[in-house]
């Protein structure tokens, strides 16, 4: 049996918010390591709501590409709640458990690299939106190396 | 109220500037040709630009105007409606929407084929390419013939469309100085022109025609493949045929990943490429080709454990290639380039991917 490992807060975003939320995330895998098609499971505490009143909560699995590229992004899994009667059920304590994809494999790359995160987005009434981003590894690619110079 | 920052900075992956001013911005461009198109469409339909429209009769109350110029002024205004329209759409659309929220949208609405997957997208393989292009070519030997991917070949085709075009103009020089010789008359600076023109055309022949025998002399590359696509983990007979006449000093084959990144430099669209990846798969010395013959072998082709497989986003990909060099004894080494696509494979790495890793990133001999 494997240790459950919470992710501290991660990369997040609150431009101009009264509020300093926090959330805290915890994957189901030591490590935070997955493989294709495997099941992922999620839980997270949100913290700092400071009295906010919530408008909606999305909830996202998705990929993204970092490097010397523009950034695309796919969305493996996307949820958002925006009824009142089911805001509790997802906010300030939410989970859900989604069965990852095939493709694409997570890949630190010299210029193009794949990452793969839950995303957990808060939206208030009062203020700009929040997100909080926490990265997970799925394949366990080893990283590329410095780059080769070109046959000639 | 705290107003949004209107100038940000890029840290890391993201940006610090608000995206609802970026919005914004772009919501007044789009607004300023939509009111571009309907102000000058208005002044044409209406004639208040002076511009009378013709009678049914017949009657061209502008005195030159017809339907068709008329028809192909209003293409202007049209076309800045339908091009600020459609952004002020966009715009409406993903208006106070996440990132996420957005691309989950259009990842619903996008093109996709009756399974339900993006048409250039591997059917339950998100991000890899198909291998379709791949497939279609069967072998004569082994089952799937690789197309090839010369780099060569467009070098040729941009010095044959240069050559031609540029000793065209050279002809139309010549007759016009041609013919002020024949009139008597002497126009230096045009045979000055001329000399240094029929210089450069005469140079651009012969790199055409030196580059044409060097493509012709040295024969075709055929390589062949056991199965497509490929799977990490997995080892694959693969033909390789090289014709032509004489010999090769070497020929060698190299398995290579590629990365490929594309961006925005001010105006201007950037791709950057990378090989991290090389493994030296084979290389055979002092190879005889028989005069109208050719060179024919197979080797094992294996695709580390551990190793990336194809993937290809909009502006990025990782790409996977055979990549031949052959090296006659009389004429410049030359490179033909091979495709190939590989798949994720089921399971996750052996506990030698590490191992096997670190020789392929080093181009170690396979």
């Amino acid at each position: 049996m494997r240790t459950p490992q919470v992710s501290p807060p991660g990369d997040s975003q609150a431009n101009g918010l009264t509020a300093s939320p926090r959330v805290m995330v915890h994957f189901d895998r030591a490590g935070r390591d997955y493989s294709a098609r495997q099941q992922l499971v999620i839980h997270y505490d949100i913290d700092g709501l400071g009295g906010e009143s919530v408008r909606a909560v999305e909830r996202s699995v998705v990929w993204y590409t970092e490097g010397k590229g523009e950034e695309d992004l796919g969305v493996h899994w996307f949820e958002r709640i925006d009824r009142s009667e089911d805001l509790p059920n997802v906010c300030p304590r939410g989970g859900f458990e989604i069965r990852l994809p095939m493709s694409p494999l997570s890949y630190e790359g010299v210029i193009v690299k794949v990452r793969w995160c839950v995303r957990v987005r808060i939206f208030f009434i009062d203020t700009r939106d929040f997100v909080s981003e926490h990265v997970f590894d799925l394949g366990g690619i080893l990283p590329a190396r410095a780059p080769l110079e070109r046959l000639s | 109220m705290k107003l949004p920052r209107l100038f940000g900075k890029k840290r890391g992956h993201r940006r610090t500037g608000s995206e609802a001013w970026g919005s914004f911005a772009e919501g007044l461009f789009y607004s300023a040709l939509v009111a571009a198109g309907l102000l000058f469409g208005g002044t044409v339909l209406t004639g208040a630009a002076g511009i009378g429209w013709p009678t049914l009769e017949g009657e061209d109350p502008s005195g030159g105007w017809n339907w068709w110029l008329a028809i192909l002024l209003l293409l202007i205004p049209g076309a800045l409606l339908a091009f600020g329209g459609s952004g002020l759409a966009r715009i409406l659309q993903g208006w106070g929407k996440s990132q996420e929220r957005r691309a989950a949208a259009s990842a619903s609405v996008g093109l996709r084929d009756a399974m339900g997957h993006a048409a250039d997208e591997a059917p339950g393989h998100p991000g890899v390419p198909t291998c379709d292009d791949l497939v279609n070519s069967p072998g004569t030997i082994l089952r799937y013939r690789l197309p090839i991917e010369s780099p060569e070949s467009w070098t040729l085709l941009g010095l044959g469309l240069f050559a031609a075009l540029w000793n065209a103009v050279v002809l139309v020089l010549a007759l016009g100085a041609g013919a002020d010789l024949l009139r008597g008359q002497t126009d230096w600076l045009l045979l000055a022109l001329l000399a240094g023109f029929v210089a450069i055309g005469i140079g651009g022949v012969v790199l055409f025609v030196r580059m044409l025998v060097l493509t012709t002399a040295v024969g075709p590359t055929q390589v062949e493949i056991s199965d497509h696509p490929l799977v990490p983990g997995g080892s694959y007979d693969m033909l390789i045929g090289q014709g032509g006449t004489g010999s090769l000093r070497a020929l060698e084959l190299y398995l290579e990943l590629e990365e490929f990144a594309t961006f925005r430099q001010g105006t201007d669209t950037r791709t950057d490429r990378a090989v991290v990846g090389r493994e030296i798969v084979k290389i055979w010395t002092d190879v005889p080709i028989a005069a109208g013959g050719r060179f024919e072998t197979h080797v094992t082709l294996s695709i580390p454990s551990s190793a990336m497989h194809s993937f290809a986003s909009e502006h990025n990909a990782v790409k996977w290639r055979v990549v031949v060099i052959g090296r006659p004894e009389r004429w410049p080494a030359f490179i033909r380039v091979f495709p190939l696509v590989v798949f994720p494979a089921d399971a996750n790495g052996s506990p030698d991917a590490a191992v096997e890793q670190d020789a392929f990133a080093a181009g170690g001999p396979g």
